[in-house]
């Protein structure tokens, strides 16, 4: 941490902060500069707050030096961690497709969206039975029997599935049915949950929430990652801005600054980044080429009859397509799909 | 236009909103409903203001049917504009990057920066004579001179040039030293100069502006168009949002959207797009797989050096491996870099 004493701070201001600095167990580094003095405190910052040092007489402000996350960062873990899903690896030179339909709505729509994704390329099924709905008269989602009928879709087409869970007393249940547990954006601070998924060794995805920061990311990751679950992948999905020409930001620089700051597997859903399916393709391609591990996208067997999402699904034909072009970005970076 | 009456609305409110739908000269088209009426207005809305209506008495709201831009829409002109630029075409299957010190500094550092960029596969420099600097005390160009320096090494090289113009009174001194005018992102607006810029016959770069939406971007390029310059090129710099991880968020989704609401050229700027050297290229090769037609991007010989925007200034062999990159994902979309 560096604290920067106002212009005014007198010796004794200075004195006293050094002391509590070295009660706490620190140590100070005084820099006397023509204008102020700056104190470095040296050691493992991440318990301390800047805000109480701020509190001090004679302290303009006091920041961070190291990021507040420790788990989920590179510097801690140079290499970029693998994780492996029933026979599908994320995280490595391969990027798996993970395609489905928004919810469960029944047995036919979930079996037909299934077979269609894994014939155009997808490696893993995506499908809510917990539904998160803006609105309470929104259809909720299928719950349990939603839960059973992805479990028959996972046997029977042998694809390993992803789904939500948004309440910490489901998640026991809904593991015992999925292959990765996600976390949604309205739930990316949701604690107790984040506390609840660390605890199992289920695989689970982070969704960014959309009015969340990078680091707001990282460390919802760090909750996870720090209560014992190591399998933790992140998804770039959208930010909330001014822009109303879509539903979303896909803010594309989150992958490259992702990259760089963690080990964990970052995967990009173009779907909720948009919200409109014929902008998905394109920006699937973009965060491919901007260095996504995998995709999250929506794809329902005739969105116009979708309970949920129908705006930002691809048909499983335009989804085929988007796997193709998806392949030849993945080929120009020395990757594949 | 479709105007929303209130749910107690009068048939006497009715009739007179229906009133002065026809006074100012359109045909209005009412539907009745089970909970409320609404009006459409028939005849091109565009010089319309939607407040005309809302003031009325039992108005809820007036919705906007059409886009507000004419001249820039896809609607009116399907096919693609491509803009001729001394030799080069923009806005055809071969994306164009433009590349440059953010300033013109020295004889010596533009002509370095310019050979270097020349021979990695740019084939538009781009240097700053005339800085819009956050603070007065910044480096603020070197103004005519720096237009002299950049014709010579335009006429010395064979390099098309871009240099931003900040003032109605200098497009015509800047438009006889360069081939493209450039509107800076805090002049996006500035309809003066925009209009000053519509009344010559140079091509114009836009930049959107960092707190514009996408379609106050075509509404400033229908300001140029619409003054009679045709030759108008869109830039997307990336906006303005909460996240401070990079200094603005590249909007990606900006790129289908313009592609698909517009026939002119679309540029991507991953330099101010991200803020930070390291985070360029990944956002180059996203722009280009998102669809864009060009790049334009800031490289110094020495960017430790740079009297502005150093730290988001590629060193020349960064910008060469970028160009090799760019050119794969360029393939990867049956387009040549």
């Amino acid at each position: 941490m560096v604290i920067v004493m106002k212009h005014q701070a007198s010796a004794e201001d200075i004195g006293k902060l050094v002391a509590h600095i070295e009660a706490l167990g620190f140590k100070a580094h005084l820099s006397s500069g023509a204008e102020r003095t700056i104190i470095g405190v040296i050691g493992d910052e991440r318990g301390l707050e800047p805000e109480n040092f701020a509190l001090f007489d004679g302290v303009e402000r006091a920041m961070r030096v190291l990021h507040p996350f420790k788990l989920a960062s590179r510097d801690y873990h140079p290499d970029d961690t693998i994780i492996h899903i029933n026979g599908v690896a994320v995280g490595g030179k391969n990027i798996p497709i993970i395609a489905g339909p928004c919810s469960i709505e029944s047995r036919e729509q979930l079996f037909e969206t299934a077979r269609a994704v894994q014939a155009a390329g997808a490696k893993l099924l995506r499908a809510g039975a917990y539904k998160p709905r803006t609105s309470p008269y929104s259809f909720q989602g299928l719950g349990l029997k939603g839960l059973e009928l992805l479990k028959e879709a996972r046997d029977a087409y042998g694809l390993p599935t992803v789904t939500e869970v948004i309440s910490p007393n489901d998640v026991t249940l809904v593991a015992q049915y999925a292959d990765v547990l996600q976390i949604g954006a309205r739930n990316m601070q949701n604690f107790a949950l984040l506390n609840a998924v660390g605890e199992t060794q289920k695989p689970v995805l982070l969704k960014r929430g959309m009015m969340s920061t990078i680091e707001e990311l990282i460390m919802a990751a760090e909750y996870i990652l720090a209560h014992g679950n190591a399998r933790v992948m992140l998804c770039e999905r959208g930010i909330r801005t001014y822009e109303t020409a879509t539903r979303n930001t896909f803010d594309v620089n989150a992958i490259p600054v992702l990259k760089q700051l963690t080990h964990l597997p970052v995967i990009a859903d173009p779907s909720h980044g948009t919200g409109h399916w014929n902008l998905v393709t394109p920006i699937a391609r973009s965060a491919i080429a901007a260095g996504a591990d995998g995709l999250i996208v929506e794809v329902h067997p005739d969105p116009t009859q979708a309970f949920s999402d129908g705006g930002q699904s691809l048909k499983p034909e335009k989804f085929a397509q988007l796997v193709a072009q998806a392949r030849k970005i993945a080929q120009a970076l020395e990757r594949t799909i | 236009m479709v105007i929303i009456m209130k749910h107690n609305a009068t048939a006497q409110e009715i009739a007179d909103a229906m009133k002065r739908v026809q006074e100012l000269g359109f045909e209005p088209h009412p539907i009745i409903g089970e909970e409320r009426t609404i009006i459409g207005v028939v005849g091109d809305e565009r010089p319309v203001e939607p407040d005309v209506f809302d003031i009325l008495d039992g108005v809820e709201r007036t919705v906007r049917v059409l886009h507000p831009f004419k001249l820039a829409s896809r609607e009116f002109h399907p096919e693609g504009s491509v803009v001729r630029v001394n030799g080069t075409t923009l806005g055809t299957n071969q994306i164009v990057i433009m590349a440059g010190p953010c300033s013109i500094e020295s004889r010596e550092q533009l002509f370095e920066a310019a050979h270097a960029v020349q021979e990695a596969g740019a084939t538009i420099l781009r240097a700053g004579a005339y800085k819009p600097r956050t603070s007065p005390y910044s480096f603020q160009g070197m103004g005519l001179k720096g237009l002299e320096l950049l014709k010579e090494v335009r006429d010395t090289l064979h390099l098309p040039t871009i240099t931003e113009v900040m003032a109605p009174q200098e497009v015509a001194l800047v438009a006889q030293y360069t081939d493209i005018l450039q509107i800076g992102a805090r002049n996006m607006q500035n309809f003066a100069l925009l209009q000053a810029v519509g009344q010559i016959q140079k091509p114009v770069l836009l930049k959107r502006g960092m707190m514009s939406t996408i379609e106050e971007l075509l509404m400033a390029a229908e300001y140029i168009l619409s003054n009679g310059n045709a030759r108008v090129m869109l830039c997307e710099r990336g906006i303005r949002t909460y996240e401070t991880a990079t200094r603005n968020t590249f909007d990606i989704n900006a790129i289908p959207v313009l592609k698909a609401l517009t026939h002119l050229p679309v540029i991507a700027d991953p330099s101010h797009g991200t803020g930070r050297w390291d985070l360029v290229a990944p956002v180059a090769r996203g722009a280009v797989a998102a669809g864009a037609d060009g790049l334009i991007i800031e490289v110094h010989p020495h960017p430790a050096h740079a009297m502005s925007d150093g730290a988001q200034s590629l060193k020349p062999e960064k910008f060469a491996q970028l160009v090799q990159e760019v050119k794969r994902v360029a393939a990867a979309v049956g387009r040549s870099a």
